[in-house]
């Protein structure tokens, strides 16, 4: 009985944490000890059991999201060799959709947090700015798969890209000045009033405990 | 010590008495049945008891949640993830209209939105995705008395303690020396049995008692582990010259249906029991036993089979082409090597009731003997056999293209769900074939739109 009662005391923390309900949390607490083969953290090399991941063009970005300690919140750069479950959460909490009881503010913060999440998953070397070199890699990533495309194309489809979005956020640029790369606010600039957030969550089934028939 | 005597003797007469009790029982009520391939249903009678047992615990563990103001752990066998039917395209394409505010703009090309489908796609398959599952037992959506498949502990009365503890005495005190020692009659009853019939000329009489001493000793095996089994469409039962294809679950699998059919069986030769065993059959009856090395060699076993499969007379072949064991909730990818031969193809679809008792063999968790002491030791195996009308595979397509369409009418039929992934996954990584599938579809969106931008 011990045992059961302070689990539910980590629960209730993690509830008010992370923003998941318990019956979630328990869902991911399983997958992650699936993950994990249960021990009681996940490195790199767990997240190769996922077969279905492996399809994904930027899986090495995502996986590296989640060692990220900037996203981890534990430091300004660098990367853990392992998590622990309130960790695993707290990446997941980023992917949480955006409560309609939430007022303005809120959906305001975690609009800059989700974005934040995407601006670390491109700026690769923690500087604050993605440059040419990081989104050209991002591009290439992307396209990677195809044996069709150059790598030529991948770069101007990506030079291309990137001149647009100095044009957003320097407006028109002298011949001579350089372009040091995006930083968060000119990201946030790009994005703002227009609401992207609601693509970047994942939809949890309705967890309602199935009715009895008696 | 003198005066112990007669008491000795009582309790030497006693067991003497009761251990002629039990065989006698034993062999009326189930060996003879078995060997002429008749049932007094008590088998049936025992499911119907255990199943009312069954809801009434549950029931009784809801309401233990229920004063606690808990909710039991209702497992999802759908998954989590609200999993949404669009495509690629159209994902991407509507994430691009919601951000783009030059909506007018009708050549898309690289935008930092499109990471954000890949991302959000990624994290849902971290959270869930179709494969892994498949490689763990199936969660059971009541309680079966057994305390391997409970999640529920904390809420279990007293009056149920009680009845999970009437129920382990059954199990391993009763049932478990039963099972065993009628495995023990059946396994050495069919090498005793297969040997003293190798010793026969061949001719019809040879195969006619071949084929009854297998069958005779399959049904006891059954009983051994208490199989409930329900025979579906028996006119479509594989004749001779044809392959027989089926979905794995466990080993089990091979006894289930060979009690009611006789097959000519492929495998690897194994060393110890099995070997003795595998050795004893093939004097009586052609199966077709691989040494270790030869597995390897795809030619030769194709060729084997081939010979095997020309010969009419000899008998069906059965096969197992996902060629490991899935916890019965799927159907793998098929292999295509017996589809190749082009054999008439017998399809069959075996699918466990987990109520009973889990039938799945999760072989990097548990070895041979474990599993079959959790078999001995659960309620019953109950499962239902459908035998699927015969296919052949057609002029315009090939192995791959039949082996699907054998399994797709398999999963229908079973209720099972059709997957194209590869049982080999549960050992190792995806092919990188697979991978550059989706990153050619997104690329090729790109590059598409690109070049159409730069040709106008």
């Amino acid at each position: 009985m011990g045992a059961a009662h302070s689990a539910s005391e980590e629960v209730r923390e993690l509830v008010g944490k992370t923003g998941f309900s318990s019956d979630q949390i328990e869902q991911l607490h399983r997958r992650f000890k699936q993950l994990s083969g249960d021990q009681p953290t996940i490195r790199k090399e767990n997240f190769n059991n996922v077969p279905d991941l492996e399809l994904n063009p930027i899986r090495s970005k995502i996986v590296r999201a989640f060692f990220d300690n900037r996203n981890l919140r534990k430091g300004s750069s660098g990367l853990a060799d392992e998590i622990n479950f309130e960790d695993f959460l707290t990446i997941m909490s980023y992917f949480r959709p955006i409560d309609t009881t939430m007022d303005e503010e809120q959906v305001q913060l975690c609009r800059k947090e989700k974005l934040r999440f995407l601006f670390h998953m491109y700026d690769s070397d923690s500087d604050g700015r993605i440059t040419l070199e990081e989104y050209r890699n991002v591009v290439e990533e992307l396209l990677s798969g195809n044996p069709h495309i150059e790598k030529e194309s991948a770069r101007s489809i990506a030079d291309g890209a990137m001149m647009e979005a100095a044009s957003v956020c320097v407006g028109q640029m002298e011949p001579d000045q350089v372009y040091e790369g995006i930083t968060f606010d000119d990201f946030l600039k790009i994005w703002q009033g227009i609401d992207i957030e609601t693509k970047m969550h994942v939809r949890f089934l309705n967890m309602e405990t199935i009715a009895l028939c008696h | 010590m003198f005066l112990l005597l007669p008491f000795d003797s009582l309790i030497v007469n006693l067991l003497g008495i009761s251990l002629t009790v039990l065989f006698t029982l034993l062999l009326v009520f189930i060996i003879v049945p078995a060997i002429f391939g008749v049932s007094f249903g008590i088998r049936k009678l025992y499911m119907k008891t255990l199943l009312k047992i069954f809801a009434w615990a549950t029931l009784r563990m809801e309401r233990g949640a229920k004063e606690k103001n808990h909710q039991l752990y209702k497992p999802y066998t759908n998954g989590i993830i609200a999993k949404d039917p669009t495509s690629l395209e159209e994902e991407i394409k509507e994430i691009r209209r919601s951000g783009s505010s030059r909506a007018l703009d009708n050549t898309p090309e690289f935008e930092l939105s499109d990471i954000f489908y890949f991302c959000r796609k990624g994290m849902e398959t971290i959270m869930d995705d179709e494969v892994t599952k498949r490689f763990s037992a199936e969660e059971l959506e009541s309680w079966n008395l057994l305390s391997r498949t409970n999640y529920n502990f904390q809420y279990i009365s007293l009056r149920l303690t009680v009845l999970w503890g009437l129920g382990v005495l059954i199990r391993y005190c009763f049932l478990l020396p039963l099972r065993i020692a009628l495995a023990f009659t059946g396994i050495s009853l069919l090498v005793v049995g297969t040997t003293m019939v190798g010793y026969l000329p061949n001719g019809r009489f040879k195969e006619f008692l071949s084929k009854h001493v297998h069958l005779m000793c399959y049904r006891i095996c059954v009983r051994a582990l208490t199989a409930i089994i329900t025979y579906h469409d028996r006119e479509n039962r594989p004749r001779n010259g044809g392959i027989c294809v089926a979905n794995h679950t466990s080993p089990i699998d091979v006894i289930i249906l060979a009690s009611d059919g006789y097959y000519a069986m492929v495998g690897q030769v194994h060393g110890g029991l099995m070997g003795v065993i595998q050795r004893a059959m093939v004097k009586a009856c052609p199966h077709v036993w691989f040494e270790r090395s030869e597995v390897k060699d795809r030619h030769l076993v194709a060729k084997r089979l081939t010979e095997h499969v020309q010969d009419k007379s000899k008998l069906p072949i059965l096969i197992f082409p996902e060629g490991t064991c899935i916890n019965n909730t799927s159907v793998m990818m098929f292999k295509k090597g017996s589809f190749e031969i082009g054999a008439t193809v017998y399809p069959v679809a075996i699918k466990y009731d987990p109520q009973f008792g889990d039938a799945f063999w999760n072989s990097s968790k548990y070895g041979m003997v474990t599993y079959l002491l959790r078999m001995m030791t659960s309620w019953a195996i109950v499962c239902s056999v459908w035998y699927l009308p015969p296919m052949t595979r057609e002029t315009d397509e090939d192995a791959v293209q039949f082996a699907n369409r054998v399994k797709s009418a398999i999963a229908r039929q079973g209720g099972l769900v059709d997957l194209l992934w590869d049982g080999g996954l549960k050992r190792e990584k995806v092919k990188d074939t697979f991978k550059e599938e989706q990153q050619k579809l997104y690329s090729k969106m790109i590059v598409g739109n690109h070049e159409d931008r730069s040709r106008s």
